[in-house]
């Protein structure tokens, strides 16, 4: 007769339920910290090119064509995405809270304003809209961002240095969690280590026992931890929550990419493997106090 | 009352030179113990509550390490044995406790299969010899019953049969009839004594049961605080 072998550890018990639960929670933050944080690493990329793309040229003495013409040979430019001249509708708005209410005054002299968006990431284009302007006799100001750039740049870099520090600050503290509530189980099961202990057990024998019930465990509960971070995240996407206004771009731009789904695979498999380590330096530790 | 010395001339089981025990700085448990035990002897030990008795055999199935002094088992110091070799040796050690110490979720046979099965060995393998065992301590009706289902009786002789299956070469026993009936105790004692006479297996039993003592002609070793000591009074071997 062919007999099954039973595992020489109980299957779980209440210990081990509270155990599950707190690697789970742990999991769940970790992973909804590790996808805010990405998201909000591409807020911040998002935002700091179009700072650094936006330019401003200020066309004095010049009528709406030749200003609009002077945009179209802005926007044939290689690093340039879009350049046009604001309506006068447009300009009202923006002094408007310098002038008040009520639109400006007729005869007041407006200078013709273009926004330039370009792509900073392949080159100031500066120089090129300065020589557009004199080639057609335009005097005008080229007014980039990038003197605050640097700025913002540092900014961003302080934001992403903080979100990750909470990323790795959560995930150091659960996995000390994992590794403590690990070692108060094993404690609990000290009289099964006794018992197989003397009964000739090498210490690896033992410590794979419980690395194997904590693995299978941590995974489990990991598991059910970034199931719950992907649908708290799905909900935040699908209900708009992860989609930009032009007010918001500095919150993190939630999304379920592929990398997104990285995250929450190897969370679990991260609360795993700290769970099994921690077994085995428990039992190990343990076993080290006996002779 | 004096210390007991005993012959060391020859390559015994057990060997004790000069060992002392204390677990903490309040004080030595155990005190110069020198102490042989011959292959194939039956020993009992005995004293009074708190003598020792229980450390001394803690160190002798090597589940602790003394403060002071030699170990040697079967020829080997046990100081120089490497953590592989120590569980190799417990292997060569049946231990029969008190309270059983036996796996609640396991079944008679899974228990008894224990010894086995943490060295590597398969079901298939040993399955015949456990069962074989676990009948010849009268359990043959209850080898796949759940350890809680049976009696005390029945599960000190599941702990006995774990403590045989591996055919140690030496046996101890601490007060293994102390939760048992002393009907069952005097059944415990007759499995013993026909162990250490078909197999030659080594034995050491402690207990305090000085009517299970008288009843078997064998050498007795005394605890007084600490202390070996031999007192003549009990077993016709003493």
């Amino acid at each position: 007769m062919s007999r099954r072998e039973t595992s020489l550890l109980p299957s779980s018990d209440a210990r081990e339920a509270a155990l599950f639960f707190v690697i789970g929670a742990l999991c769940f933050l970790a992973a909804l910290a590790a996808l805010t944080t990405r998201g909000t690493y591409k807020a911040a990329e998002a935002w700091g090119a179009q700072i650094e793309g936006d330019i401003t040229v200020v066309m004095r003495d010049t009528d709406r064509r030749t200003a609009e013409d002077a945009a179209d040979r802005v926007s044939g430019l290689a690093t340039v995405f879009e350049a046009r001249v604001l309506s006068r509708d447009e300009v009202e708005a923006l002094l408007e809270p310098s002038l008040g209410p009520g639109g400006m005054p007729e005869g007041l002299p407006v200078p013709m304003l273009m926004v330039v968006q370009a792509d900073a990431a392949v080159g100031d284009p500066s120089p090129d809209i300065e020589r557009i302007l004199n080639e057609i006799g335009v005097d005008g100001d080229v007014a980039g961002n990038a003197g605050y750039a640097d700025n913002v740049r540092g900014a961003l870099g302080v934001l992403r240095l903080v979100a990750l520090s909470i990323v790795a600050l959560l995930s150091a503290t659960a996995i000390a969690v994992i590794a403590f509530a690990t070692h108060a189980a094993l404690l609990a099961r000290r009289d099964i280590v006794d018992v197989l202990h003397l009964s000739g057990a090498e210490d690896r024998y033992i410590a794979g026992l419980f690395e194997r019930r904590f693995w299978v465990l941590a995974l489990q509960a990991g598991l059910g931890g970034a199931v719950a971070a992907l649908m708290v995240t799905a909900l935040i996407v699908f209900s708009g929550g992860g989609s930009q206004g032009v007010e918001s771009q500095l919150l993190p731009r939630l999304s379920l990419d592929f990398w997104d789904i990285v995250i929450l695979l190897v969370t679990p498999v991260m609360a795993g493997l700290a769970a099994r380590f921690a077994a085995r330096l428990a039992v190990l530790a343990s076993l080290k106090e006996t002779l | 009352m004096s210390r007991f010395r005993p012959d060391l001339s020859d390559e015994p089981a057990v060997r004790l030179d000069g060992v002392s025990l204390s677990y903490d700085r309040t004080g030595e448990v155990l005190s110069e113990i020198d102490l042989v035990l011959r292959q194939g002897s039956f020993t009992f030990l005995t004293g009074p509550s708190g003598a020792g008795k229980s450390s001394l055999l803690k160190l002798m199935y090597l589940a602790h390490a003394p403060s002071r002094g030699n170990i040697r088992l079967f020829g080997r110091q046990t100081f120089e044995l490497k953590r592989k070799q120590l569980a190799a040796m417990r292997r060569r050690i049946g231990v029969v406790f008190q309270e059983f110490r036996l796996l609640n979720h396991l079944t008679a046979f899974e228990n008894v299969a224990l010894p086995l099965r943490v060295a590597g060995q398969k079901p298939d393998s040993y399955s015949n010899e456990v069962i074989d065992l676990l009948r010849w301590v009268g359990l043959g009706e209850r080898v796949d019953a759940p350890i809680p289902s049976l009696s005390g009786g029945e599960q000190q002789r599941v702990a006995i049969a774990r403590s045989l299956i591996n055919k140690p070469d030496l046996l101890i026993a601490d007060e293994p009839t102390g939760n048992v009936d002393p009907e069952m105790g005097a059944k415990i004692m007759r499995l013993f004594a026909e162990l250490n006479k078909r197999v030659g297996t080594t034995i050491l039993i402690a207990t305090h049961d000085l009517e299970l003592i008288r009843e078997f002609e064998a050498p007795v070793l005394r605890l007084s605080n600490g202390l070996l000591v031999r007192d003549v009074e009990y077993g016709a071997g003493a």
